[in-house]
């Protein structure tokens, strides 16, 4: 007896993992290289974190906690970057501060590499206080005392002798605090920096559903989600940067996976249907 | 609080290494000592110590503050703030010694696969020698050579970085995989779950503008009207769940505690 092949639908359910994955690549780098540039509908919690930051006045100083490592540069790196940007173009003053090593010197390579771009000097308009072990207690260390916390930035000054900190004895003094990381570091934030101060927020795609709730009840003013929100922001900025070479890449493997989703539920609903008419 | 007058001179120099040196041979000594103390005197002491600490940090919280927005525990924060640094710099130092020792030992008893021993090991000490030269450049103890600089951005931006960048790119293979296989509509339930999947997933990105100008809004609908109130309710689960483990911690009533 003659037993029939597989039928198009069994043969798409059991598809090699491999040539899924080469779909992917192949999507991901046809629309890196594409130079399509598409506009998009800025979110209101991107145009909030504008917003705050145009509020900002020359001289006003500014704690970026950047706390992510490679792992997450293709979202992080575009937020941190648009946001130095923004925060020369109002000539604010800034501080980098990181919770491990990795992402202290990811940090404060990217930020020499940015800011000769806007006159920059380090000391005078920005420093890096290095990485802290403990995010809580150096919060409530800074807020305490600054300078006996963080002692010496990364260059081994004290921080008391930098022209940038002079007068600043607590973080009460900043007028914001930008938290770029793909961790849950941000309720330690809300929870233990002072109140007056402003909190923003650039978490990674996924942990962007959870900071909803602190946007509705205002503890955070701002969120740039991810490369896309990198994207909107940059777009606001009226610049190219990384989060637009990205979204595109991004846009279309979001089609690509809604696609194989539909084409899957097509093909398992084809063949329950071909089995049950072959009895 | 007490500090050391001018620790720039010779003399606070000389006073700053007896210390390091009293603590250090205080340290080694102690570790002794632990370890002389049968399982039930070391466990009181993990218990005291842990419930002293879990103490003072709860009461600093919870307690009044003054017009300075302090307490009388306040001051404490940045001595027990140096403690924490220096315990993680100690836990540094044991989990590097137990790293080297446990693959130096595969690499002289030849063990299996000593050879990843022996390239971990390489890496390790030039990683190590390369990054710990390029701090003290930063901080203008040693000349940045070219051989440092062009060394340091090899081994990290050229190497680590995009390895460590590579390894987490892979999820998005994994998931596309993993979406095309798992997610099924067999029920109602699963059909609105997978619609409002996709109309986030292309609203959030600019190509839903460009099909509809009105998808931006409905995914920012379901993210803020739907999205958020389910969050705020397992956050609160989270959080009570959360609080009944830091008190099980802080009473060292959770098992392997210590």
């Amino acid at each position: 007896m003659q037993t029939r092949g597989p039928s198009i639908w069994e043969r798409m359910l059991s598809i090699d993992r491999r040539i899924l994955y080469l779909l992917l690549f192949a999507n991901i780098v046809l629309f890196l290289l594409l130079p399509i540039r598409m506009r998009a509908a800025v979110s209101p919690p991107v145009q909030k974190f504008y917003d705050e930051i145009e509020k900002l006045q020359p001289g006003d100083l500014v704690m970026i906690s950047s706390n992510w490592s490679a792992s997450t540069l293709a979202e992080n790196q575009p937020q941190l970057e648009a946001v130095i940007r923004h925060l020369m173009r109002k000539k604010a003053k800034f501080t980098l501060i990181s919770v491990e090593a990795q992402s202290r010197d990811i940090s404060y390579r990217l930020a020499s590499r940015l800011t000769p771009e806007g006159g920059y000097e380090y000391g005078r308009d920005w420093a890096h206080f290095g990485f802290v072990t403990n995010l809580i207690v150096s919060i409530k260390g800074m807020v305490n005392n600054l300078p006996d916390t963080i002692k010496k930035d990364v260059r081994g000054t004290p921080v008391s002798e930098l022209p940038l900190l002079k007068g600043i004895t607590s973080l009460r003094q900043y007028k914001m605090i930008i938290d770029v990381t793909p961790s849950a570091t941000v309720p330690f934030w809300i929870s233990y920096a002072p109140k007056e101060t402003k909190i923003l927020y650039c978490p990674t795609s996924v942990m962007a559903a959870e900071a909803y709730t602190f946007l509705d009840s205002g503890q955070i003013k701002g969120m740039i989600t991810g490369a896309k929100g990198a994207q909107e922001y940059e777009q606001l900025l009226g610049i190219v940067g990384l989060g637009t070479r990205f979204v595109n890449a991004i846009s279309f493997s979001h089609v690509l996976i809604i696609l194989f989703i539909f084409l899957g539920n097509l093909a398992l609903f084809m063949n329950r249907r071909q089995m049950r008419q072959e009895g | 609080m007490w500090q050391i007058q001018n620790p720039n001179t010779p003399t606070g120099q000389l006073i700053l290494w007896m210390i390091v040196l009293g603590a250090f041979i205080m340290i080694m000594g102690l570790v002794p000592l632990l370890h002389a103390l049968p399982p039930r005197g070391r466990r009181a002491i993990i218990v005291i110590i842990t419930f002293i600490t879990g103490l003072f940090f709860a009461t600093e919280f919870f307690l009044p503050i003054n017009k300075e927005q302090k307490n009388f525990l306040t001051d404490a924060i940045q001595p027990a703030q140096q403690a924490v640094q220096v315990i993680t710099a100690l836990a540094l130092g044991l989990g590097t010694y137990g790293l080297v020792r446990l693959h130096l030992r595969n690499v002289v008893q030849r063990r299996t696969q000593w050879g990843y021993s022996l390239v971990l090991l390489i890496s390790f000490v030039v990683m190590a020698t390369f990054s710990i030269a390029n701090t003290l450049s930063e901080q203008g103890l040693v000349e940045k050579t070219p051989l440092l600089e062009q060394g340091f951005k090899l081994l990290f931006d050229y190497t680590l970085v995009q390895l460590d960048a590579a390894m987490f790119s892979l999820i998005a293979f994994y998931i596309f995989s993993a979406a095309y296989r798992a997610f099924r509509i067999r029920s109602v339930e699963a059909g609105i779950l997978m619609f409002t999947a996709i109309v986030v997933m292309i609203g959030v990105v600019p190509l839903g503008a460009t099909i509809s100008p009105y998808l931006p809004g409905v995914a920012n609908w379901i993210l803020t009207s739907l999205n958020a109130p389910v969050q705020r309710a397992i956050e609160f689960g989270v959080g009570i769940g959360g609080l009944a483990m830091a008190i099980r911690l802080w009473l060292s009533l959770e098992r392997g505690v210590t």
